[in-house]
C-alpha cells in the first residue's frame, strides 16, 4: 500500500504530526501542509490520493482550498477533519468524501481514510 | 334698526347671556373668582338691562344716569379682582379699588348733571388707568400660562383690552360728538364680548377644538418615553410632560404594586419613594378611584404637610390612572395657585391620566421584551461560549488521544522499541495546554459571574512586579525592569494583578520570534500607577488594538508563532484590571512591536508608612533599586 499518497492540511504542526504518524504506521505516504494556498502547493507538486483536510485555517481555509482544488479539475476525496459539532455539514457543503471529528482516535482516521481511499 | 343699533344688540345680547352663564356657574360651584366673574358680567347685564328698560319703558333720566354710572364703574373694579384671582396682586390694590370705585361713582351721581364733561373726563381716566392695569395684567398672566389656560387667558386679556378701549371709545365719542368713534367703540364692545365669552364660558365645540393641540403636544412629547427601558427617567419625563399640559408646577405619578398596597414615586434624587397607597391626596384618589380637588393641600392632608410646602403645591388635582378596570396608580397635578379655570377642564386630566395609564402599559411592555431580549442574548452568548470552549479544547484532545494510541500500537507491535520521545513530549505539551485552558475558562466563568470576590490588600506595586520578575527568572529568562522614581502602594488583589502581568509577559515573550525579552516598567502619573510591559515583538495591527480584549479573538498575525491560547487571555486581564478601577490598552512600541499598558489606581508610599498595616509592604528605597538591578 506504499503507493497510496495523503495530504494532511491542518495549521496545528501538533495535530499534523500526530495524524502523519498514525497513517505512517498503517503505510501510508504522508505529506503535510499548514493552510489551504500551502497545500495546493503540495498539490501541484505532487497529486495526493486522499487529502484530509482542517476547515478553518489562517491565509486560505477549507472552504477557499477546496474550491480552488475543484477549479483546477482534481477529483480526488477530501476528508473533513474538525473540531466543530457541524463536521457533517461542513463536509457536505465541500462535497467532500468522508468527515472525522476531533477528538477523533486511531481506527476513526485510519477507517475513514480506507473507505475513501482508490482501490477499495 | 341700523347696523349699529343691531350690533349693539348682539352685544348686550351676548353680555347678558354671559351674565347667565356665570351666574349658573357660581350656583354650581361656589367660589371666589366665580363671583368675580359674575360681578364683571353682572355690572354690564345691568348697564344694559338699565338701557333698555329706559328705552322701552321710560325711566326717570337722572335714575337711569345715576344707575349706569355705577354698575358700568364696577366693571373695572371686577377686573382687578379678577387678577387678583388669577395671578395675584398686591393686598390693597383690591381694596383701593372698591375705595376708587366708591368715590367715582359717588362723584360721578352727584355732579354729572351739572358737569357732565368733567365727570366724563374722570370716568375714562378710571377706565384707563383701572381697566388697563387689568387688561396688562391678563395679557401677562396669558404669556406666563400654558396649554389650554393660555387659550383661554388670552381670549381673556383679549375681552377686557377690547372692553376698556370700546368704553373709552364711547365716552371721547359723547363728548367730542364724533360718531365715527361710537361705532367703533360698539364694535370694540361686540370683539369683547365674544372674546369673553371664549374665555370664560366657552361652547363644547371650542373646548374639543382647543383640546386637540394639547393633547396632540403631550402625546408629541410623551409618545417615546413608551420605549425607554429606564422606568424612573420615564415617569420623571412624563410628570414635566403632564405639568406643561395644564401650566401646573409640577406633576407626580404614583405607580401602584400588583396589590395595589403600595404606591410608587420616582425622586429626583434616583430612588424611589414608596408609600402607603392611602397616603397623600394622590393616595385618596387612588384608594377612593375619584378625581379629587383641593385649594388647600397643607391644610387638607396636615400629616403630610411639610411635603406640599416644600414644592408650594397649595392647589393638588389627583386623578386615578385605570386602564381596562386595572388600578394602575395615581396622577397629581400641584401647583402654588390654581391654574385658572382648572376645575372646568377636569375632563383634561382625566384624559391624560388615561393616556398616562396607556402610556406606562406600553412601557412596561416594551421593558419585559426588552429584557427577554437580553436573557436570550445572554443564552446566546452562553451558548457561543460552551461550543467555542469546546472547540479549542478538542484540538490538543485529538492530540493526545492520537499519540496515545499511537504508543499503545508501536509497543503492541514491538515491545523493544525505543520510546518515541517526541510523541510523549507532544502529550505532555498538549495536556498541559488543556489544563491552561481548562483554568481560563473557569476564570472567565468566575469573572464574569462575579463570584470571584478580590482579596483586596495595599501592595507595594514594586515589590509585585519584582516578584514575578523574579519567577521568570527562575526560568532563566532575566527581564529588565525599571522602578517607579517613588515607592508607590495600589489596593489589590495581589494574586489577581501577577497573573495579569504573566500573562502579558507570557504573551510578549510568545510573540516576539527574535528572542528579545519584553521590559517591564512602572510610574505615576496623576493617581494612577502605569506598569508597561514593552515587546519587540510581531506586533498588534491597529485594527485589533481593541479587538485583542475581546472573548475569544485571536490576532490575525497569531500563525506567524506557535499559537495554544483560546483568546481568552487578554479578556480575562481586562476583567481583573477593570475590577480594580483601572485600564488595560496596547499600544505600538517605538521601533516595532507591542506595549501593554496597565493603570491602576495608587498613591505614593511616603505618606502612608505610618499608617496602620503599612509594614506588610513598607520597603526601602535600596531594596527596589536591588530589584532593578536583578
Amino acid at each position: 500500500m506504499p503507493d497510496v499518497h495523503v495530504l494532511v492540511v491542518d495549521d496545528e504542526p501538533d495535530i499534523r504530526a500526530t495524524v502523519s504518524a498514525m497513517l505512517e504506521i498503517e503505510g501510508y505516504a504522508v505529506t503535510e501542509a499548514a493552510n489551504g494556498a500551502d497545500a495546493l502547493h503540495r498539490v501541484e507538486e505532487r497529486a495526493p490520493d486522499v487529502i484530509l483536510l482542517d476547515m478553518r485555517m489562517p491565509v486560505l481555509d477549507g472552504w477557499g482550498f477546496a474550491a480552488e482544488l475543484r477549479r483546477r479539475g482534481h477529483r480526488m476525496p477530501i476528508v473533513v477533519m474538525t473540531a466543530a459539532r457541524d463536521a457533517a455539514h461542513w463536509a457536505s457543503e465541500i462535497a467532500a468524501s468522508a468527515f472525522v471529528a476531533k477528538p477523533f482516535g486511531f481506527d476513526d482516521l485510519i477507517t475513514a481514510v480506507e473507505e475513501v481511499r482508490p482501490g477499495t | 334698526m341700523t347696523a349699529t343699533e343691531l350690533i349693539s344688540l348682539v352685544t348686550q345680547a351676548l353680555f347678558v347671556g354671559l351674565f347667565l352663564a356665570t351666574l349658573w356657574q357660581l350656583l354650581r360651584r361656589p367660589s371666589r373668582s366665580s363671583l368675580d366673574t359674575l360681578l364683571l358680567f353682572g355690572s354690564i347685564a345691568a348697564v344694559v338691562l338699565v338701557s333698555r328698560i329706559a328705552e322701552w319703558f321710560g325711566l326717570n333720566e337722572t335714575l337711569a344716569t345715576g344707575l349706569t354710572i355705577v354698575f358700568i364703574n364696577m366693571a373695572p373694579l371686577a377686573m382687578i379682582r379678577l387678577v387678583d384671582d388669577f395671578s395675584g396682586t398686591a393686598r390693597w390694590i383690591p381694596w383701593l379699588g372698591v375705595a376708587v370705585f366708591v368715590g367715582v361713582s359717588a362723584i360721578s351721581v352727584v355732579a354729572y348733571q351739572s358737569s357732565p364733561r368733567a365727570i366724563e373726563l374722570i370716568l375714562i381716566a378710571w377706565f384707563l388707568l383701572v381697566g388697563g392695569y387689568a387688561a396688562a395684567s391678563f395679557a401677562w398672566a396669558a404669556a406666563r400660562s400654558r396649554g389650554i389656560t393660555r387659550r383661554r387667558m388670552t381670549a381673556v386679556a383679549i375681552g377686557a383690552v377690547s372692553f376698556i378701549a370700546a368704553i373709552v371709545l364711547v365716552l371721547v365719542g359723547a363728548l367730542v360728538e364724533s360718531e365715527v368713534t361710537s361705532v367703533i367703540g360698539q364694535l370694540l364692545a361686540l370683539a369683547s364680548a365674544i372674546a369673553f365669552f371664549l374665555g370664560f364660558a366657552p361652547p363644547g365645540w371650542v373646548r374639543r377644538a382647543w383640546r386637540e393641540p394639547d393633547l396632540r403636544e403631550f402625546l408629541q412629547h410623551s409618545i417615546h418615553l413608551a420605549s425607554l427601558t429606564d422606568e424612573r427617567k420615564a415617569i420623571m419625563d412624563l410628570q414635566s410632560a403632564v405639568a406643561d399640559t395644564f401650566g401646573a408646577t409640577g406633576a407626580a405619578i404614583g405607580v401602584a404594586d400588583p396589590q395595589g398596597r403600595v404606591l410608587r414615586y420616582a425622586r429626583r434624587t434616583g430612588e424611589w419613594l414608596e408609600s402607603p397607597s392611602d397616603a397623600f391626596i394622590g393616595g385618596r384618589a387612588f384608594t377612593q378611584q375619584r378625581r379629587i380637588v383641593t385649594h388647600d393641600a397643607p391644610g387638607e392632608d396636615p400629616e403630610n404637610a411639610s411635603t406640599y410646602q416644600e414644592v408650594a403645591a397649595h392647589t393638588v388635582i389627583a386623578a386615578p390612572i385605570t386602564l381596562e378596570d386595572r388600578r394602575i396608580g395615581v396622577l397629581t397635578v400641584f401647583a402654588s395657585r390654581a391654574p385658572i379655570f382648572i376645575e372646568d377642564d377636569m375632563w383634561l386630566l382625566d384624559l391624560i391620566a388615561d393616556q398616562t395609564g396607556v402610556l406606562l402599559e406600553a412601557r412596561a411592555l416594551n421593558a419585559e421584551e426588552a429584557s427577554l431580549q437580553s436573557r436570550e442574548e445572554a443564552a446566546r452568548l452562553k451558548e457561543e461560549f460552551l461550543s467555542a470552549a469546546a472547540h479549542d479544547l478538542r484540538t490538543p484532545l485529538t492530540v493526545v488521544l492520537g499519540q496515545a494510541e499511537l504508543l499503545e500500537r508501536r509497543a503492541a507491535r514491538n515491545p523493544t522499541a525505543p520510546v518515541d520521545a517526541a510523541g510523549i513530549a507532544r502529550i505532555a505539551r498538549e495536556a498541559r495546554r488543556l489544563r491552561d485552558l481548562v483554568s481560563q475558562l473557569l476564570d472567565v466563568q468566575r469573572l464574569e459571574k462575579g463570584a470571584a470576590p478580590m482579596e483586596l490588600a495595599e501592595h507595594n506595586l514594586w515589590d509585585v512586579v519584582s516578584a514575578v520578575q523574579e519567577r521568570f527568572g527562575e526560568h532563566g529568562l532575566d527581564l529588565r525592569a525599571v522602578p517607579p522614581a517613588a515607592p508607590l502602594v495600589a489596593t489589590m488583589d495581589r494574586m489577581r494583578i501577577e497573573q495579569v502581568l504573566d500573562n502579558l509577559i507570557e504573551n510578549a515573550i510568545k510573540y516576539t520570534t527574535s528572542g528579545e525579552l519584553p521590559e517591564i516598567s512602572v510610574d505615576w502619573e496623576g493617581d494612577q500607577a502605569r506598569i508597561a510591559v514593552i515587546d519587540k515583538g510581531v506586533g498588534v495591527p491597529e485594527a485589533e488594538r481593541e479587538r485583542i480584549f475581546e472573548r475569544f479573538y485571536r490576532g490575525s498575525n497569531v500563525e506567524k508563532v506557535t499559537d495554544t491560547g483560546m483568546g481568552l487571555g487578554l479578556y480575562i486581564c481586562r476583567r481583573i484590571v477593570e475590577g480594580h478601577g483601572g485600564r488595560i490598552w496596547a499600544q505600538p512600541t517605538a521601533g516595532g512591536g507591542t506595549t501593554f499598558v496597565v493603570t491602576l489606581p495608587a498613591r505614593p508610599a511616603v505618606e502612608a508608612v505610618a499608617g496602620p498595616g503599612a509594614a506588610s509592604w513598607q520597603i526601602s528605597p535600596a531594596g527596589s533599586e536591588a530589584a532593578a538591578d536583578a
